[in-house]
């Protein structure tokens, strides 16, 4: 589903994030990728996701070279994608269902069926009750399911997650690692970024280790 | 093809949100862009009544041939016989001497002073009609006629036909070259609203990018906001030139019946309308489409 070859990330400025990783994620598998904050975990997900183009190597996803695909091309990738972000990127000058109806949006869904959908994501993350409120008035955790909410709406095959439990305390973070579970049970992939070692052992799934920008484990 | 209309539906939709949300704003737009449509078509209309009065007036030229003083009559039926011969010329209409000098008598009020006089003063005269209006023609034409014999003076008028034809082309000229500044200036106002809109929309711009918006789609609704106001100036600008000949050409009428014209102000056409209508919209969504463009080409973007 998600393979790296050799991928190298050089950032404008010189920084190099990622030493030429090779990875592979099949199908229905569940990833969780960790190491030190500056390690390259981002900028392996932004690779993933199409947000960043590898400088060196390859990435493949859903059958495609994202190096190759142009503008629109990628942009129709990442609507196949359930992505979260790790500072939600939630608008603030609408609700709950609008943010979440924003993906919907995007692939011109009919009218119809945008209502229906929105609410079932909502519902998944624990949310229906707070459609129509503005995410300012959301907890940490409540924006972060959310995000988590916007990032299914589509029902994606693949859903990348940047530290989705980063900044939550312990019983808001295993909240979204069960959702995370949940999903990967219904063969959605995950691949996902995080440090915190409960919700690792809660996971109880593959990892890679990345040390300054190489795979080491 | 079905997700392709939803998706236009759905940009035109949120374009009108965004007239809804800054009703002021979209207004003043809309007013300052059909001001400026309003001038170059106002003057347009202007000087296409200021030719359409002066072709009324007849500027087919005329050409007047007088005789010697001392010409008999039997020497002005020869040379009319002559005239008709020549070619170019399509009409030729003998004034006697006693003629013109009854019709001067009449029209100038200057009776008195004429039957003081010993003699009549006036001689024979042609007037002529060229079968062209063409300068040159008409300078052989001269030439020919004072040729002939007993033929005094061979007064031409067409320069004034030149010079007012000249008018109309500066005029046009000009009309068109403030049509440019103004429909360039269209342009750059939409483009400016444009830009102060993607600023207010920057957060919103970004996060569809992230989860998967095309340019097209995030363009797609700036580009209907910039179309669907130039239509709207557009609407503004004949109105208010409407509102302009409905107020002036009532007065104008009423001056020129009273002048014996029956000479109305012209307004335009509806297809003139609709034409300015459709230039309007499409310098809007121009607008827009250079602003979003250069600001989604930015350095660093998705």
């Amino acid at each position: 589903m998600i393979s790296f070859s050799s991928a190298k990330k050089r950032y404008p400025n010189g920084f190099e994030a990622l030493k030429g990783v090779s990875l592979n994620i099949d199908k229905g598998e569940m990833v969780a990728v960790t190491g030190h904050s500056g390690a390259g975990k981002s900028t392996l997900l932004k690779l993933a996701a199409g947000i960043e183009l590898a400088t060196q190597g390859s990435v493949m996803v859903n059958n495609q070279n994202v190096g190759q695909l142009r503008e629109a091309g990628l942009a129709v990738l990442r609507q196949k994608l359930g992505l979260v972000f790790q500072d939600h990127k939630l608008l603030f000058d609408r609700s709950a269902f609008e943010n979440v109806a924003l993906p919907l949006a995007i692939a011109a869904f009919p009218r119809a069926e945008v209502g229906k959908r929105v609410r079932a994501a909502l519902d998944k993350v624990g949310l229906l009750n707070r459609e129509k409120s503005n995410p300012v008035t959301l907890s940490g955790g409540e924006q972060q399911r959310l995000c988590i909410a916007r990032a299914i709406v589509n029902r994606p095959a693949i859903l990348i997650a940047d530290e989705p439990t980063g900044n939550l305390d312990q019983e808001y973070a295993s909240t979204i690692i069960e959702l995370f579970r949940s999903f990967n049970q219904v063969g959605v992939t995950v691949l996902l970024s995080t440090h915190d070692e409960v919700g690792l052992a809660r996971l109880n799934c593959r990892r890679i280790v990345l040390d300054q920008g190489s795979v080491v484990a | 093809m079905k997700a392709w209309l939803t998706a236009h539906i759905q940009a035109c939709e949120r374009a009108f949100m965004r007239f809804r949300f800054q009703p002021v704003s979209s207004l003043l737009s809309v007013a300052v862009i059909g001001i400026a449509i309003t001038l170059p078509l106002g003057l347009y209309l202007l000087f296409a009544n200021i030719t359409a009065a002066a072709s009324r007036v007849n500027t087919d030229p005329d050409v007047n041939v007088y005789l010697a003083l001392n010409a008999t009559d039997q020497e002005a039926r020869e040379l009319e016989k002559r005239l008709k011969q020549i070619d170019g010329v399509s009409q030729v209409k003998f004034v006697s001497r006693e003629t013109a000098l009854a019709e001067m008598k009449r029209v100038a009020n200057l009776a008195d002073l004429l039957t003081g006089l010993e003699s009549n003063p006036l001689p024979h005269a042609f007037s002529l009609r060229p079968a062209s209006s063409n300068p040159e023609t008409l300078t052989v034409l001269r030439k020919n006629i004072a040729a002939l014999p007993k033929v005094e003076h061979v007064v031409m008028d067409f320069e004034w036909a030149q010079k007012l034809k000249r008018f109309a082309t500066f005029a046009e000229r000009l009309v068109m070259l403030l049509g440019i500044v103004l429909a360039s200036a269209v342009v750059f106002v939409t483009g400016n609203t444009i830009r102060l809109q993607i600023l207010t929309q920057k957060d919103e711009i970004e996060v569809s990018q992230l989860i998967g918006a095309t340019r097209r789609f995030i363009r797609r609704p700036f580009l209907y906001f910039g179309a669907v106001q130039g239509f709207f100036a557009g609407l503004v600008a004949i109105a208010v030139v409407s509102g302009i000949v409905a107020w002036i050409g009532s007065e104008v009428q009423a001056l020129t019946v009273s002048y014996g014209s029956e000479f109305a102000l012209q307004s335009h056409s509806a297809g003139q309308a609709l034409g300015v209508v459709a230039l309007s919209a499409l310098l809007g969504w121009l607008g827009a489409l250079i602003s979003v463009s250069l600001y989604l080409r930015q350095p660093g973007r998705l």
